[in-house]
């Protein structure tokens, strides 16, 4: 099949000159295709910035080991070793008495009296550590208890876990209902939406229909007849997603505002961890573009993101609407 | 005025096999048989519903028969894809018995339209629209809508419309219906002419006496079957 720019233009024009012709019915059918777009956004961009949080909170999670005074560096190093051979922990840093000092000098480098007083002492009365990061969560209270076992009671002085695990299984919680929620209502709308181009079409199709048969009549292919009904279809995509995208340019701008809030350190690329229903879309694609600082970026990205998810959406409707009352 | 085809060609622009076509049960043609050579003038004469229409509408491929075989210039009609019927229909110009003009578009507009389809540029369309409504004496109405002329200046759009992409074939659907006998004539000669400049035109129409007067080859056809050929092959008696 050989299109030529001259017939391709015509497709094109037509298309517009339908658009037009039912400019009321073109702007329902933008409308139901706006709030599509603006629901799967708003759900995705929830659901981004909840995992977020729960992996800030999640990275926070570890155990500390505090080893009692006289014990040797060598004791503790031999510990390191025996705890790093079980395969629930993902590793185990050792912080020294010297490190311990030095951090903790810096840490309160503006109170002069406790730094002398510090002085005083002579001696350095930090313990060593083990700071314990566990593979999973559900591995911490395993690690806890055997810490505080006979078993070290000789070495260990203290054990202190930060149990966060609550507050990420609420977390979880609430991503998993943004998760079913936001699919169950984004399909609900895209049925809506897929019904209200059909319609605008199916009657965009019988406006035509004399014209059309003609055309037909007097060798116009395929693809002249419903290229234009396509193009009809596109320019109500292109129209939603360009207004969505404005409604939300005032969320994205802020979302690094956001995110620091969230986690001023940021957070490391295990973001998105284990989440059971985060999908292989909304963790590549959604996380990149929000979490990128490149603002601009990030709204052609998501721009591009809805525009196919919109064509594809009035795509199909419009092929279901000529192949029931198109005849070719 | 008598025309002879010594012509020799390799086949005949069309050929009717023994065709029969079926309305559910009824026969709308009834093994036709029939050759019409390139540069013919062929009037196909019938009362109302005696298939007139349904053999032009297996022509151009918008009806599929039953029996037999519809061949256009050596080709089964039966085996041409439904992809490449536009390409062939370019080739054919229709004026239809219901004349199908686009009420919203002017004459100008209607035979462009035409010519659009076909993936003219528009330089040539804007140089050859006014050449055919010339043609059939129209130009003068070129900016006026279906609904500001006759009916026979109708017929005439139509009938520039149906030149409009040059076919080599024009089927010509009671284009004299409605019309006064002089208005009649008019469109008549102008077919004639159309003929003259070397496109085949198959005329349908059940105005017998009118097509009688032109000294070409006429058919008479009754309830699907062909009863009377005016005309051995080659040369066309009175
Ligand atoms: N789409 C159709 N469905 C059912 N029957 C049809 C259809 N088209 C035509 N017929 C029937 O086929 C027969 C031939 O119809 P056709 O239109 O070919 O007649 P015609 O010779 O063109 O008549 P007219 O001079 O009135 O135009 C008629 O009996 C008609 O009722
Ligand atoms: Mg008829």
């Amino acid at each position: 099949m050989t299109i030529n720019t001259v017939t391709f233009y015509r497709i094109i024009r037509t298309g517009f000159v339908n658009f037009w012709r039912n400019i009321w019915l073109s702007m329902a059918a933008s409308s139901v295709m706006i709030v599509t777009l603006i629901i799967l956004s708003s759900l995705m961009l929830m659901f981004v910035i909840t995992n977020y949080s729960v992996t800030s909170i999640r990275e926070r999670v570890d155990i500390s080991a505090y080893f009692k005074v006289g014990v040797t560096e060598s004791q503790v190093l031999r510990i390191k070793t025996e705890l790093e051979r079980n395969n629930t922990i993902k590793e185990v840093a050792y912080i020294s008495p010297a490190d311990a000092l030095k951090d903790f000098r810096d840490v309160h480098s503006n109170d002069e009296n406790l730094l002398d007083s510090l002085d005083e002492l002579g001696d350095n009365p930090l313990p060593a550590t083990l700071q314990i990061k566990a593979k999973t969560l559900e591995d911490y209270p395993a690690i806890d208890t055997e810490l505080q076992s006979e078993k070290y009671a000789d070495v260990i002085d203290k054990v202190n876990f930060q149990d966060n695990r609550l507050v990420i299984e609420r977390l979880n919680k609430i991503l998993r209902f943004i998760v079913i929620f936001g699919v169950v209502l984004t399909v609900i709308f895209a049925l809506i939406a897929i019904l209200v181009i059909f319609n605008t079409i199916t009657l965009t199709i019988f406006n035509r229909r004399e014209e059309v048969e003609i055309m037909r009549l007097v060798g116009a292919t395929n693809w002249y007849i419903r290229g234009p009904f396509l193009v009809e279809a596109s320019i109500y995509s292109i129209a939603a997603t360009i207004i969505t995208t404005i409604a939300l340019i005032p969320i994205l701008m802020n979302l690094p505002e956001i995110f620091q809030y969230i986690a001023p350190n940021g957070v490391n690329n295990s973001f998105f961890g284990n989440n059971g229903f985060a999908t292989a879309l909304v963790n590549d694609y959604i996380s990149n573009i929000v979490t990128s600082g490149h603002i601009t970026l990030n709204i052609i990205l998501l721009m591009f993101g809805q525009l196919i998810i919109a064509l594809a959406l009035s795509v199909t409707s419009t092929m279901l609407a000529m192949r029931k009352y198109l005849k070719v | 005025m008598s025309v002879n085809f010594t012509q020799k060609h390799k086949h005949e622009m069309i050929t009717f096999e023994n065709v029969t076509k079926l309305y559910g049960k009824a026969k709308a043609l009834n093994g036709i048989n029939l050759d019409i050579q390139p540069g013919e003038f062929i009037s196909i004469v019938g009362m109302s519903g005696a298939g007139k229409s349904t053999l032009m509408k297996l022509i151009i491929g918008e009806e599929q028969l039953d029996h037999g075989k519809v061949l256009i210039d050596g080709i089964d009609m039966s085996t041409v894809k439904s992809k490449d019927l536009p390409y062939l229909r370019r080739k054919i110009g229709i004026v239809f018995q219901d004349i199908k003009l686009l009420p919203k578009r002017t004459a100008f507009e209607n035979v462009a339209f035409a010519m659009e389809v076909s993936g003219h540029r528009k330089d040539k369309i804007d140089k050859d629209v006014p050449k055919i409504l010339e043609l059939v004496g129209l130009l003068h109405k070129k900016n006026n809508f279906p609904h500001e002329m006759s009916g026979g200046e109708k017929q005439r759009v139509a009938i520039a419309r149906s030149l409009a992409h040059r076919p080599v074939l024009l089927l010509a659907d009671e284009p004299t219906g409605n019309l006064d006998e002089v208005n009649a004539a008019e469109v008549l000669e102008l077919l004639l002419k159309i003929n003259e400049l070397g496109t085949t035109v198959i005329l349908a129409t059940h105005a017998s006496d009118l097509v009688n007067k032109i000294n070409k080859r006429v058919i008479t056809i009754e309830a699907g079957q062909i009863t009377l050929e005016q005309a051995t092959k080659g040369k066309y008696k009175l």
